[in-house]
């Protein structure tokens, strides 16, 4: 048989990265493709391409017989191909109806002019959400639909463009089990009309349920293909991991003598209001680097977020050297000692309109401050000290304090970042994804930098999407998985495949 | 903030963000010296644009708060005629003209508290709710004055607001330098005032680092109606009299002054300076047209368009700049 679609030897270059070498990948009919690896292996990457978002560096795509360079959106959708994204994009304004039909309404002539053909894209959608199971009335608002029945009239949107591969990323992330069946159901039916499915997810669980052959990438390179009935999921864990780790940052001492420093930081029962995370509990011990591992959503963040009063928490007490900290905003949070390095650094880390200098300032101003942050005086000398001290100390590669932070490189921005809360003298610095986006060298500075703060007393906790990042560098490891903590593992011993089954598994 | 200038040589766009706005104000001053050299060569030219130019000023003050933190007060003008009509309404009530002025100060700085609580409580786009606090203002002030104009006040009050300190400067001038004073100190060397650049340039970044928004967004509020306060009392005093109508459109001027004067729409970009000498030119062109006998009603079609020269010109060199 034919694949629908082949993509042979894609390759695809980033200034400064290769997300893809040389990637090959094929859906046949009647299949559901799984594609799987860790964040970064380049499985979006790769779906970008397929759908014209990107344009591959070399490879060739064949589709039904045609063979391509490149696709641009345009053909993708003619060749067939419908991406269904987590972040779902129907418009939620318009009704389920139009947005089936978004961008090719069907017209018709009436009296000389073209109008919208009403009647033939109703019987239209009749037919594919009988077909995907969505009973509801197709002039319903879309916004008005619970987040599965949004997915469905994607999906549904797809059919009615003739879309004969159909890519789903990550569909099962916000559905419950028994939804998790129906839409398994509706790719089985799929995949009998002989559509071909390509399935992402973290879930390993259900890989094995829905797909029929699985492939894995592992940063950007291919690894291999198998069928899923003949793999096991120990089997692919390895696969997915097992780089090289380069270089440790571990405490000198082992985590045996680490559990009897005194405890620095205590959390308990942290649970938001929200419930994104749950009961979470921890200590970090003086001179020891706690990392938190999981899936993006798992809770991480979110505790942090709860524990800094950036959002409300709904019960959950917070220690600092045994002493209880009333934390209703990152404001009191600050004032008791505090820090936060946000993952999100453009948006939530630092002030776009300021220069490093007022940037490292921020933090120790609001330390000091008087009236709730508002009373206070500004004093240029102790501005320039701060900034002076920081950027020699942290190595920042700038022109100088007056140079304007958004125009450092990320490596660069973070160290500022890091500048304003070691001038504040936080006693507890929670790092959220230190390095993302930071070059390799960068990377080993901020660690080095992380372990210093460490052995100088003070707390450093720090989350990561990276596996090989927190076996390399954090003397714990805290594992969280659907907002609750699973289990907490040591640094040392435990093993990629450790994190990742703790994660992705219930 | 834009004292990150150390580039080499010279830039016009460097130029123009720095010095743009005196510029202007040179610029027009020059073109009006040869049309009418007698209007501005006369011994009351400088105290009439400043006595023009004052309310614009103080008004520019409060919006340029609020621009700051990347919003906007729609409700100035009215809250400006509001605490106007208030004082003359006290003063003809008996008051002492010194605490009626007082009050009608205070009955903004409250306008303002009642628009920062709203916009804190509901959430909504500043926009929208001082968008209908204005129609309210407005209302209310036709209610309180009987929608007719109250005049007639204490012949100190009209002294004192009809006052020149050395034949120059008239006291509302005055009020405006002072006012502006204390909010160029408040903005260049207090920690409040950093942290307001902070919100207007990142509101989530500076919630992360401490800044509580809330709070700073009703400071915010309770200084721009501060500013339409003092604003009121000094067109009461000028005009010698408060109309039900007073302060009608003055927002749009306002904002073209803050705007003009080098603050960025989108907030965290601007300084008090510049802002004061925003205020100026929409006085001098006010001025400059009266004196060139154009009529008022074409005033305020030349009035809008010069303001979107202005302002796109400002938009195109600082563009040009980012290059």
């Amino acid at each position: 048989m034919e694949p629908l679609i082949r993509m042979v030897g894609i390759t695809k270059t980033f200034p400064g990265v290769k997300a893809l070498d040389g990637i090959s990948f094929d859906i046949m009919p009647g299949e559901v493709h799984v594609l799987i690896g860790e964040n970064g292996a380049g499985k979006s990457t790769l779906m970008k391409i397929l759908s014209g978002v990107y344009q591959p560096t070399s490879g060739k795509i064949i589709c039904n017989g045609r063979e391509y360079d490149q696709l641009s959106t345009k053909t993708s959708v003619e060749e067939g191909i419908a991406i269904v994204y987590q972040e779902l994009s129907v418009i939620n304004e318009l009704s389920i109806l139009e947005n089936l039909f978004v961008g090719k309404l069907p017209t018709k002539k009436f009296m000389g002019l073209s109008v919208v053909d009403f009647k033939s894209m109703r019987e239209k959608a009749k037919v594919v959400l009988e077909q995907v199971g969505l009973h509801h009335d197709p002039d319903t608002l879309v916004g008005d639909l619970a987040v599965p029945d949004k997915q469905l009239c994607e999906i549904a949107k797809a059919l009615v463009s003739g879309a004969k591969v159909i890519v789903l990323d990550e569909p099962t992330t916000s559905l419950t089990t028994s939804e998790v069946e129906r839409l398994h159901g509706l790719i089985r039916e799929l995949k009998a009309k002989g559509c071909g499915i390509v399935y992402i997810s973290h879930k390993m669980k259900e890989l094995k349920a829905i797909g029929d052959r699985i492939t894995v990438l592992k940063d950007g390179t291919y690894v291999g293909t198998y069928p899923a009935a003949e793999i096991t999921l120990d089997e692919l864990i390895k696969l997915m991991v097992g780089r090289e780790i380069k270089g440790t940052y571990f405490a000198d001492e082992s985590v045996d003598e680490l559990m009897t420093h005194p405890v620095i930081f205590e959390a308990q029962g942290i649970t938001r209001s929200d419930r994104t995370c749950r009961d979470i509990s921890f200590q970090l011990h003086e001179g020891e680097i706690l990392g938190f591992a999981g899936l993006v959503g798992a809770g991480r963040t979110e505790t942090m977020e709860a524990i800094f009063g950036a959002v409300p928490k709904s019960s959950g007490k917070v220690f600092l050297k045994g002493k209880e900290l009333h934390i209703k905003e990152p404001y009191a949070a600050i004032k008791q000692g505090l820090g936060m390095l946000t993952e999100d650094r453009r948006k939530l880390g630092f002030a776009k309109n300021f220069t490093c200098k007022q940037n490292i300032s921020i933090e120790p101003y609001i330390k000091e401050s008087t009236w709730g942050g508002l009373g206070g005086m500004l004093s240029n000398a102790k501005e320039e000290k701060w900034a002076n001290e920081q950027i020699s100390a942290l190595n920042v590669k700038c022109t100088g304090p007056e140079q304007m932070t958004v125009d450092l490189s990320g490596g660069n921005q973070q160290k500022v970042i890091l500048g304003k809360w070691m001038a504040a003298g936080s006693e507890v610095l929670i790092f959220d994804e230190p390095t993302k986006g930071i070059d390799v060298g960068s990377k080993s500075e901020i660690y080095i930098l992380m372990r210093k703060l460490a052995k100088a007393g003070k707390g450093v906790l720090m989350i990561s999407s990276e596996q090989t990042e927190l076996l390399s560098v954090c003397d714990r490891i805290a594992v969280f998985h659907g907002g609750e903590l699973k289990a907490v593992l040591e640094g040392k011993t435990a093993t990629e495949e450790d994190i990742v089954r703790i994660s992705t598994t219930e | 903030m834009s004292d990150n200038n150390t580039n080499k040589g010279f830039s016009f766009a460097t130029f123009w963000q720095r010095f743009g706005t005196i510029t202007i104000l040179l610029l027009l001053l020059v073109v009006l010296a040869i049309a009418r050299p007698n209007a501005v060569f006369s011994s009351t030219s400088i105290p009439q644009i400043l006595r023009q130019s004052a309310v614009n000023i103080l008004l520019a003050l409060g919006e340029f708060f609020a621009i700051l933190l990347g919003y906007i007060d729609l409700s100035i003008s009215a809250a400006c005629g509001l605490t106007g009509m208030c004082s003359a309404l006290l003063m003809r009530a008996n008051c002492p003209w010194v605490l009626a002025c007082i009050a009608g100060v205070l009955c903004g700085t409250m306008i303002g508290a009642l628009n920062g609580f709203m916009i804190n409580k509901t959430g909504l786009h500043p926009f929208i709710i001082t968008l209908g606090m204005q129609t309210v203002y407005f209302g209310l002030m036709l209610v309180v004055s009987n929608s007719s104009s109250v005049y007639g006040f204490p012949a100190g009050f009209s002294k004192f607001m009809n006052a020149t300190l050395w034949g120059v400067l008239p006291v509302g001038a005055i009020i405006a330098l002072i006012t502006a004073g204390i909010l160029w100190f408040l903005t260049a060397r207090t920690k409040m005032g950093r942290n307001l650049y902070a919100l207007g340039g990142n509101r989530e970044a500076a919630w992360y680092s401490g800044i509580n928004v809330h709070r700073h967004q009703m400071l915010v509020y309770m200084i721009s109606g501060t500013c339409a306060g003092l604003a009121g009392i000094v067109l009461t005093g000028r005009l010698n009299a408060a109309a039900p109508t007073a302060g009608t459109g003055y927002e749009t001027f306002a904002i073209a002054a803050t705007i003009i004067g080098g603050t960025s729409f989108f907030g965290g970009v601007g300084k008090i300076p510049g802002v004061v000498a925003g205020g100026l030119i929409i006085g001098i062109i006010n001025y400059g047209m009266t004196v060139m006998m154009i009529d008022a009603s074409m005033q305020k079609v030349v009035m809008g368009a010069l303001i979107i020269i202005a302002v796109t010109l400002d938009h195109l060199v600082s563009t040009s700049a980012k290059k």
